[in-house]
């Protein structure tokens, strides 16, 4: 599904490099779900960027369900981001004055979908997260942890290979992340690859691989036998 | 066109949530448009092809009638009596015309109301007529060089008479009765190219067409030029004596048709050269209309100047929308980044981008007209003499559309690209 080798991103200034990743590798087969986790800094979220074709890369290869990144101009780039994956971010990143089903919609129609099987889509999607009876709401009239179902919904609706979540219950309470999580799993239990970079440890342990990055490169790698009551088993490293 | 449609949704409710915002940002550039527009249509007016289809085949005839041989002198546009009659003989162009303005005073002679209107009088002949394709109404010209009959103008004609078929009525003109004998469509020149010289370019058409000979046995009065001594005791009294007043301007059909009546004219020079007149060297012209009006600074320099500063005003105007457009962009960088993120092209949200700003166009076109309207009232109000050359026609509603829909696309045009360029990673977390 994922396929990243030996890559490098160097963010440059006048007088200073940053090797934000350097000799990164790492493989996300289907139905993986995989948490990045590191201190801050450590090039966790320039992974996912990169990952999430937000960001280039300067040194390497990365395949993306069998189609190699490098050298592919903006069209096809937003195509792939379109198509492949779904974004789920810390801060939900819903327009405001946008209600759920118009939030959802947006990437249906850079798709070029048409009305029918947009709103089959929007209600499905809502329908997963359990919002079904609130297309018509806006952001601010649901919860932190609602708010991020909906952005869940709208990665969702695209039926993307890998869903790329960034610290998706870092603004939410230990009760609404829970919730998150919960669907997370669910997804994931259905077939969804997920990757999720994290800061909390238990969710890590909770998710079927984890991946430690300090320094721009993977420093462990970790496999378990996840569980959703926060005591997991190690079984290699 | 399902996507422009989409464009159109959110375009609009871009404008609606930040309302204030392009409320600013369009009357800034509606302000520059509209004094743009407004400059542009006093100036359209002043450069106007009076009459497009013949411009180029009626010529004005200036003699060099300086009696110094002074080289810098500038061309005297306006000849004698007996000058004019000369011109007048020729046979070689189509038509050939002379003319004066005068003002006089009149009523119906019928009429129990003893009001008298103030009219302006053209003495001509009767060529000036097809000369000037002056449409007739009713009746036509007078066929007697003394005759006591005038054409009157349609302004007149409803002033007067209240409009309708008034050949065979009698105006009493300073005293005198005249008998009308055609009355004239409404009618404009714009310029009113034979008027160029007398300050009046942009006056409208005459109230009352007399002839000469009939106009100067009257009395009416006359704007004189001398350059001599001896005593002119009376109008009438111009004839055969050294007072300028008179024009006159020739149809010429074709180059050999005019290079007769230059030698023509020439000729005329040299004669009251050997008379001890027309000192300079020859330098007697024919001027098409178009030339005419040019050498007349028909368009006011003053204007051309107020032109380059209203352009220099619309620059500014679409930097300040430019750069308020820019300071928007950057708060919605979020809101790009996420639209990129989700799957739009950099072309998507430039073509947003675009119809966005042709929506804000539409919006500044209308308010383009308004200000352009409001400008020129305010122009015409202050400078009473721009009142015939202010008008707002169609040519000009299209530009003020289309000058609002480019400066909005140009005002736009930067801050879309800094949009489209922002890197994606640094907008979203």
């Amino acid at each position: 599904m994922l396929n990243m080798k030996n890559i490098s991103r160097i963010y440059r200034s006048d007088t200073i490099q940053t090797h934000a990743l350097r000799d990164f590798n790492l493989e996300v087969k289907e139905g993986e779900f995989v948490a990045v986790t590191g201190p801050s800094g450590s090039g966790k979220s320039t992974f996912l960027n990169v990952a999430g074709l937000l960001d280039s890369f300067d040194e390497g290869s990365y395949e993306l369900d069998g189609v190699n990144i490098k050298g592919l101009n903006d069209d096809e780039l937003s195509r792939l981001r379109n198509e492949k994956i779904g974004f789920i971010f810390q801060n939900y990143n819903l327009i405001p004055d946008f209600n759920l089903f118009d939030n959802i919609d947006m990437p249906l129609r850079y798709r070029g979908f048409n009305a029918a099987e947009r709103k089959r889509r929007i209600t499905h999607a809502l329908e997963q997260v359990g919002l079904a009876s609130r297309a018509n709401y806006l952001p601010s009239q649901l919860s932190g942890g609602q708010q991020q179902r909906v952005a869940i919904a709208r990665a969702l609706a695209g039926e993307p290979k890998i869903l790329l979540a960034d610290e998706p219950t870092g603004n939410l309470d230990s009760l609404m992340a829970r919730q998150v999580m919960e669907l997370l799993h669910s997804l994931n239990e259905a077939g969804s690859t997920i990757i999720m970079v994290t800061h909390d440890p238990e969710q890590a342990r909770a998710v079927g691989r984890n991946v430690q990055v300090i320094d721009g490169q993977i420093t462990d790698h970790s496999v378990y036998a996840p569980s959703h009551d926060n005591t997991s088993i190690v079984v290699s490293v | 066109m399902e996507m422009f449609n989409y464009y159109i949704k959110l375009s609009v409710r871009n404008l609606i949530r930040n309302r204030l915002f392009f409320i600013l940002m369009i009357s800034t550039l509606a302000v520059g448009v509209g004094v743009f527009l407004a400059n542009i249509a006093i100036i359209k007016s002043m450069s106007a092809d009076p009459i497009p289809h013949k411009s180029d085949k009626i010529f004005n005839v200036s003699l060099n009638v300086w009696p110094l041989d002074n080289s810098d002198a500038e061309l005297l546009e306006i000849m004698r009596y007996d000058d004019a009659m000369h011109i007048l003989k020729n046979d070689i162009a189509t038509h050939t015309m002379v003319h004066y303005q005068s003002q006089v005073y009149t009523r119906d002679i019928n009429s129990k109301n003893l009001t008298r209107h103030q009219a302006v009088v053209r003495a001509t002949t009767p060529e000036f007529f097809p000369l000037t394709d002056a449409p007739f109404a009713f009746g036509g010209v007078w066929q007697q060089d003394y005759a006591k009959q005038i054409v009157i103008g349609d302004t007149l004609n409803q002033q007067v008479f209240g409009g309708g078929n008034s050949v065979g009525k009698v105006l009493e003109i300073d005293g005198k009765p005249f008998e009308i004998v055609g009355v004239l469509k409404p009618w404009e020149l714009k310029p009113l190219f034979y008027n160029a010289s007398f300050g009046q370019k942009f006056a409208k058409t005459d109230d009352i067409y007399a002839p000469i000979e009939t106009a100067l046995d009257s009395e009416w009065a006359i704007a004189l030029r001398s350059m001599s001594s001896e005593r002119i005791n009376s109008v009438s009294d111009n004839r055969g004596k050294n007072g300028f007043f008179i024009q006159a301007f020739v149809q010429l059909e074709n180059q050999q048709q005019k290079n007769a009546m230059q030698e023509y004219i020439d000729n005329y020079s040299q004669y009251r050269k050997a008379q001890g007149e027309f000192l300079r060297a020859n330098d007697n012209r024919l001027l098409d209309v178009n030339q005419w009006l040019t050498h007349q600074k028909v368009v006011d320099e003053r204007m051309l100047a107020f032109a380059l500063a209203s352009s220099l005003f619309l620059a500014v105007c679409i930097f300040n929308a430019s750069s308020l457009l820019l300071a928007r962009y950057h708060s919605a960088r979020f809101e790009t980044g996420l639209r990129r993120a989700v799957g739009a092209r950099i072309k998507d949200v430039f073509y947003q981008g675009v119809v966005e700003s042709m929506l804000i166009g539409l919006c500044c076109a209308v308010l383009t007209l308004i200000f352009g309207w409001l400008f020129l009232q305010i122009s015409i109000t202050l400078f009473p003499a721009l009142q015939q050359t202010s008008d707002i026609d169609i040519t000009l509603i299209l530009m003020g559309i289309g000058i609002a829909l480019i400066t909005s696309f140009i005002s736009m045009l930067y801050p879309l690209i800094r949009s489209c360029r922002t890197p994606l990673s640094t907008t979203l977390k």
